[in-house]
């Protein structure tokens, strides 16, 4: 199925006009499937760090929101271990006018603003709730390890 | 190179209009009135060393006490006699790099009475505060004696600011006693080179000032000229005009992308510096020619307007450069003068008069003409796309909450159960109908996008077949 003009104009504006901190490139042999990075907001446990992420956009997007997962390790209560993330936008809260690039900008915000109270990695949002500082020295620890650029 | 002659060459040889070089801040002249200011402070043995020594004295006071105590200072020098109680001035701290926020330019102008006063006892004639030198103190002693105390330079301090007086059991009984500080009179040094100084810097700025006034004036007019050639010349109404839309279009396109003077991204949102806008203009000109847009012209009218547009951009990055090197004079001028006097006046100064901003202003005003005079003539697809799909919104459906999508959009979103408005959820969609179609819409968008209409129109059509046949519909098509 050809590529509708939405896809092309958004991965367009991806390239021409980056968003600091964040780069998408697509897959040459499907145009749908992005390599993501974010980088670690300052200021945070994940600062220094280089996110991966794999993107893809459903046969129905924008109906459907884009599916998008972390490959890197990363220590934060709104993301499990499989890399999944916990964001009202990509699931109840989105909408066919929202875009990559605004979804990309809420992960950012995500990194920088964690919530444990509405966890999805359970164990890891009880450990940030019990001992904050803890929980946000390993986040950093892990950044060390698993997201070194 | 030192800067007087940077400046002067640049005022030379960079193409500024006559009157412009003319209302430059007069640099060379400015240096010599410091140069003799500096002579007449040394006169009354107030060189740089002496003054500067003062000034510590007083800051480290002040610091130590965290206290502003006029009492201790020795020395006053005022820029004008009665502003200690004008409004505060809203970002001061950029007033003097010209990105101010406030209205520098309406801000009303007082003439400038430079004083610099010290202290005397009112009995003895003793100076207020030592820390002077014997020789200097000496000097002014002599000095305070000789204008007398019936001198007009002795003045009687105006009763608005009473420090002091609040802990005096009582007002001064006679009036020859200041308020201010009871016992002392002020003595003013007569010095002249400084308001010749400063009335000389004032009247500079305010002719800037004017000149960008009336620059702006003229490119204002310049440009809604050029706004109604333009659409004249793309009147929609007139089938042949139809190719020349599409160029100017594109044209206006570039120009919007190209961000010269402002950026409109995420990781740039600045006002543009000259060199960075001239980088810019460069850019923008580049594609234009890569586009192969100037041969489309086939009218002189056409290629006439767009000269004229181009040469209006040139003005303005101007404009920009003319700002950013007067500006840059007015700095130094300002910090020669304290470096040679140490009176300490590039603290105060940007209180008494802003720069008038004469770059970024202009390039705003014009640049907001532009988009509302010129580039408005033509509407851009950007406009008038489709949140959803983003290409035209055609056939144009409003919903109830007034936004408008593609009709194409609005039926994948009621089969696939989206009730909810995409821009404001509000649950508009699932009741929209064949009334919500904007008639008024499609006939504008079918004036001024008459081949984007035809091919969403066709688009429109494909995939209304898809969803009755299945993709092998679309194989067919495009075998028909
Ligand atoms: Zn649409
Ligand atoms: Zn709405």
């Amino acid at each position: 199925m050809a590529l509708p003009k939405r896809i092309i104009k958004e991965t367009e504006r991806l390239m021409n006009e980056p968003v600091p901190g964040i780069s998408a490139v697509p897959h040459e042999d499907n145009l749908r499937y992005f390599d993501v990075t974010i980088d670690g907001p300052s200021q945070s446990p994940y600062e220094g760090g280089l996110f991966k992420l794999e993107l893809f956009l459903p046969d129905d997007y924008p109906m459907t929101p884009p599916k998008i997962r972390f490959l890197t390790k990363i220590y934060h209560p709104n993301i499990d271990r499989l890399g999944r993330i916990c964001l009202d936008v990509l699931k109840s809260n989105w909408s066919p006018a929202l875009q990559i690039r605004t979804i990309l900008l809420s992960i950012q915000a995500l990194l920088g603003a964690p919530n444990p109270d509405d966890p999805l990695a359970n164990d890891v949002a009880q450990k940030w709730k019990e001992d904050q500082n803890a929980a946000i020295e390993t986040a950093r620890q892990w950044t060390q390890e698993h997201a070194k650029p | 190179m030192k800067f007087g002659q940077t400046f002067k060459e640049a005022l030379k040889t960079e193409g500024f209009p006559p009157d412009w070089v003319e209302s430059a801040i007069s640099y060379s002249q400015l240096k010599k009135c410091i140069n003799r200011l500096t002579s007449e402070l040394a006169q009354v043995g107030l060189d740089p060393q002496t003054l500067g020594s003062l000034l510590k004295k007083v800051e480290d006071y002040n610091k130590a006490t965290e206290n502003d105590d006029v009492e201790s200072r020795p020395f006053e020098y005022l820029l004008n006699d009665d502003d200690s109680e004008e409004e505060p001035i809203d970002g001061n701290d950029n007033a003097a790099n010209g990105t101010t926020a406030s209205n520098g330019s309406s801000k009303k102008k007082r003439p400038f009475h430079p004083k610099l006063l010290f202290y005397v006892d009112e009995k003895t004639g003793d100076l207020h505060s030592a820390g002077l030198d014997e020789k200097t103190k000496r000097k002014l002693q002599m000095f305070a004696v000789q204008t007398g105390l019936s001198d007009i330079r002795v003045h009687e301090e105006s009763p608005r600011e009473s420090i002091a007086s609040t802990d005096l059991p009582s007002p001064p009984i006679n009036g020859h006693i200041s308020k201010r500080r009871p016992g002392y009179r002020t003595v003013e040094v007569p010095l002249t080179s400084d308001s010749e100084f400063f009335s000389m810097l004032a009247s500079e700025l305010s002719g800037l000032e004017r000149l960008q006034e009336r620059e702006e004036k003229r490119m204002h007019d310049e440009i809604a000229n050029l706004g109604m050639q333009v659409a004249k010349l793309t009147n929609p109404d007139r089938r042949a005009n139809r190719k020349l839309i599409a160029v100017w279009r594109q044209i206006f396109q570039i120009y919007l992308e190209s961000d010269i003077f402002f950026g409109t991204t995420e990781s740039d949102h600045s006002e543009h510096d000259a060199a960075k806008a001239a980088e810019r203009f460069q850019l923008f000109s580049q594609r234009i020619a890569e586009a192969g847009l100037v041969e489309k012209f086939k009218k002189p009218e056409n290629l006439k307007a767009l000269n004229t547009f181009m040469h209006i951009n040139q003005e303005i990055l101007q404009s920009l450069r003319f700002g950013e090197i007067n500006q840059t004079a007015m700095n130094k001028i300002l910090k020669k003068f304290d470096k040679q006097t140490a009176l300490d006046v590039k603290a105060t100064f940007p209180k008494q008069i802003a720069y008038p901003d004469f770059s970024t202003h202009l390039a705003k005003q014009v640049c907001r003409t532009i988009s509302t005079d010129l580039i408005c003539t033509i509407p851009q697809l950007d406009d008038y796309s489709c949140p959803m799909c983003m290409d035209l919104q055609w056939r144009p459906v409003r919903l109830r909450c007034n936004h408008v999508f593609c009709i194409r959009c609005l039926i994948v979103m009621q089969t696939n159960k989206q009730h909810l408005c995409p821009l404001c959820r509000e649950k508009t969609v699932i009741d929209a109908c064949s009334d919500n179609l904007d008639i008024e819409l499609a006939a504008y968008l079918k004036k001024w996008f008459p081949d984007e209409v035809k091919a969403k129109q066709k688009y429109n059509e494909l995939m209304a077949g898809v969803d009755e046949y299945g993709e092998v519909y679309k194989e067919k098509c495009s075998v028909m």
